[in-house]
């Protein structure tokens, strides 16, 4: 009988041929839709906790009672850690390394036009730690070693003076001049910190600003597992430090990385709510066509009751045509999820500028795949149970005399 | 002597609530024997189709009993009756009825489907039918490509596929030429001299002459008339 009921569901499908394909495109844009948003949010979450989860044995203090922002940030609050912060720091078991972020305001000149911006120094291996997801417009990072060079913000080389500045452009700060030797990209959507950013190294700021204004700690740690308890010691102890119990902030990439997985975890879920109205709109769709098919088919309903078909019979009829469609469509579905998540995210990566080392690259997991299957076929089989269930309801005296 | 294969005791067909009570069939007994070629005839809205619909199980009476080969049929459900239908019962309509879909096999094979018929001996049996109806060669057309006497011929086929014990042949020859509807009749007559009970409905009572009993209904009341 399955074998019946498939072949009786393809040949009435057919016999519709027009009408069913509308229904099936409906189902697959759903399911597309479905597929593409979930390989667009594990994509995201790839990339994000792929960056992060190389930073595990890292630990940032910053001050303020905020957690520190993971996205090319790292708040400057006003108020800075003092030498003996460091101290308590550098007193601690496990600590490999312990880097600062030293952060100050400086008067700009370039091209006659002067200005105040914000400095930001720190040493060369924080930084390209720090800003490793952060894209790059034009040259490279610093290097160690180098001297009067900065790399600078979109905002800083296109907006703040009459001229643009680009890669090898000169600008004095604080009567000194340096070399700009890179220039990231507009953060648009991912983060503005880095458009008005001027980034040099700690021993230059030091020199040119004479003040060491620390606005983040930065330590690696022996042991990866001793995160927590070397980050809630160090928050304690500067706390302490302060007289205050708000000062400091040691946020852990696992911690972070946690908070990332549950955004990101969110916006899957998001995403997947938005892919569902499409779903449920095809649905109704393969109701309303099978209703329709019902309603013409009332003789042939009574036809096949009176020469001994069941309710079930009727019944199963009607939802294979049901899960014909909707699994129908949930294959091309996949297919054309598949390649509607590589064009997702190409149009995101050049909207968001997400190039660099924060590529999007859309994700299809065997998950998605399966849910997307079950999903179409349940859809099938739910939107064609009304219809189905009407039809088997009929009187087969009335049903026959239908005209 | 024969088998009764229908059996009616007092069966009635009331439409309404009283006062506004109509009665489509009153108080009928009928005996239908094995081989039996049975014409009903009547005026329309006589009862003529309430009648069929209870003897072909696609109704149930008011009141009284139908027994269809030894079984009383009054009292089963829905499942029950559709068995009772596609075991006992072949069924022929005036509009022959055929899926549009289906090609004439296939709608020969579909009752033996809902039957639980395996698929390679229901193709057999269904071109063996039609080929009885003289139809080897329109086998893979569709209804819509049939004429009305081939359309017929095909339901014929479709009606005897499951070996029912009834026919119920429904104004059979009313949408066909003269020439067709004699080729059916034939057919029909065929199909009760090897054993089968045809009980047919008509106007046409030069068709009811050629049975061996004829039931007259008139405004609800069966009364068998000699021939």
């Amino acid at each position: 009988m399955f074998r019946d009921n498939v072949k009786l569901a393809i040949k009435n499908l057919r016999n519709r041929l027009s009408r069913s394909l509308l229904t099936l495109l409906g189902i697959s844009i759903g399911i597309m839709a479905i597929i593409s948003l979930l390989a667009l949010g594990e994509g995201m979450q790839q990339a994000i906790t792929g960056e992060l989860s190389s930073l595990s044995d890292v630990i940032i203090v910053s001050t303020g009672g905020n957690a520190f922002s993971a996205f090319g940030g790292g708040g400057s609050t006003g108020q800075y850690f003092t030498q003996r912060d460091i101290a308590v720091i550098q007193r601690l078991q496990g600590i490999k390394e312990i880097s600062t972020q030293l952060s100050g305001s400086a008067l700009a000149e370039y091209n006659g036009k002067k200005t105040i911006v914000s400095l930001t120094g720190m040493d060369i291996a924080v930084m390209r730690l720090q800003y490793s997801t952060t894209s790059l417009k034009a040259g490279g990072f610093l290097n160690e070693g180098d001297q009067n060079k900065i790399m600078i913000g979109y905002g800083i080389a296109h907006d703040t003076f009459d001229a643009d500045i680009s890669v090898g452009g000169r600008i004095k700060i604080n009567g000194e001049k340096f070399f700009v030797t890179g220039i990231f990209g507009k953060q648009g959507m991912g983060g503005v910190s880095s458009d008005s950013i001027v980034l040099m190294s700690s021993r230059d700021f030091t020199k040119l600003t004479g003040q060491s204004n620390i606005s983040l700690i930065y330590l690696r740690i022996e042991n990866v597992k001793d995160a927590e308890s070397i980050a809630t010691t160090i928050q304690g102890a500067i706390n302490e430090n302060h007289g205050r119990k708000d000062f400091a902030t040691a946020t852990t990439m696992t911690s972070i990385l946690e908070t990332v997985q549950s955004i990101t975890g969110i916006l899957q879920v998001v995403l997947v709510g938005i892919a569902s109205i499409a779903l449920v709109v095809a649905s109704i769709g393969i109701m309303n066509t099978m209703l329709t098919s019902v309603m013409e088919r009332t003789r042939e309903i009574g036809i096949m009751k009176a020469i001994g078909a069941t309710n079930q019979d009727i019944m199963s009829i009607f939802i294979f045509e049901g899960m014909l469609l909707s699994s129908v469509g949930g294959i091309i579905g996949i297919i054309l999820g598949v390649f509607g998540s590589q064009g997702l995210t190409l149009i995101l990566n050049s909207f968001m500028q997400m190039g660099g080392s924060m590529n999007l690259t859309p994700v299809i997991t065997i998950t998605s795949v399966v849910l997307a299957v079950t999903v179409s076929l349940m859809v099938g089989v739910l939107s064609s149970l009304y219809p189905a269930y009407k039809a088997a309801r009929m009187s087969p005296i009335e049903a026959v005399r239908y005209e | 002597m024969s088998k009764d294969v229908i059996v009616t005791q007092n069966i009635s067909k009331t439409y309404g609530k009283p006062p506004l009570q109509v009665y489509a069939l009153r108080e009928t007994n009928l005996q239908i024997k094995q081989g039996d070629y049975i014409a009903i005839i009547g005026p329309s809205g006589s009862g003529k189709s309430t009648l069929m619909n209870l003897l072909g199980c696609l109704d149930k009476p008011t009141s009284g009993n139908i027994i269809i080969d030894g079984s009383d049929v009054s009292t089963l459900n829905e499942n029950e009756l559709a068995r009772i239908r596609r075991e006992k019962i072949g069924f022929i309509f005036q509009k022959y009825n055929l899926i549009p879909t289906l090609n004439a096999l296939e709608n020969v094979e579909l009752s033996m489907g809902f039957a639980g018929v395996d698929s390679q001996t229901r193709t057999k049996k269904a071109k063996q039918l039609l080929e009885m109806v003289e139809l080897t060669k329109r086998m893979t057309h569709k209804p819509s490509e049939m004429s009305g006497g081939e359309q017929q011929r095909v339901a014929i086929a479709r009606a005897l596929a499951n070996n029912p014990s009834i026919i119920l042949a429904d104004e059979p020859t009313g949408n066909v030429d003269t020439k067709s509807g004699d080729n059916i009749m034939r057919i029909l007559e065929e199909v009760n001299k090897k054993g089968e009970t045809i009980i047919v409905v008509t106007h046409n009572m030069a068709i009811a002459q050629r049975a061996k009993r004829v039931l007259r209904i008139q405004d609800g009341e069966v009364k068998e008339e000699h021939v």
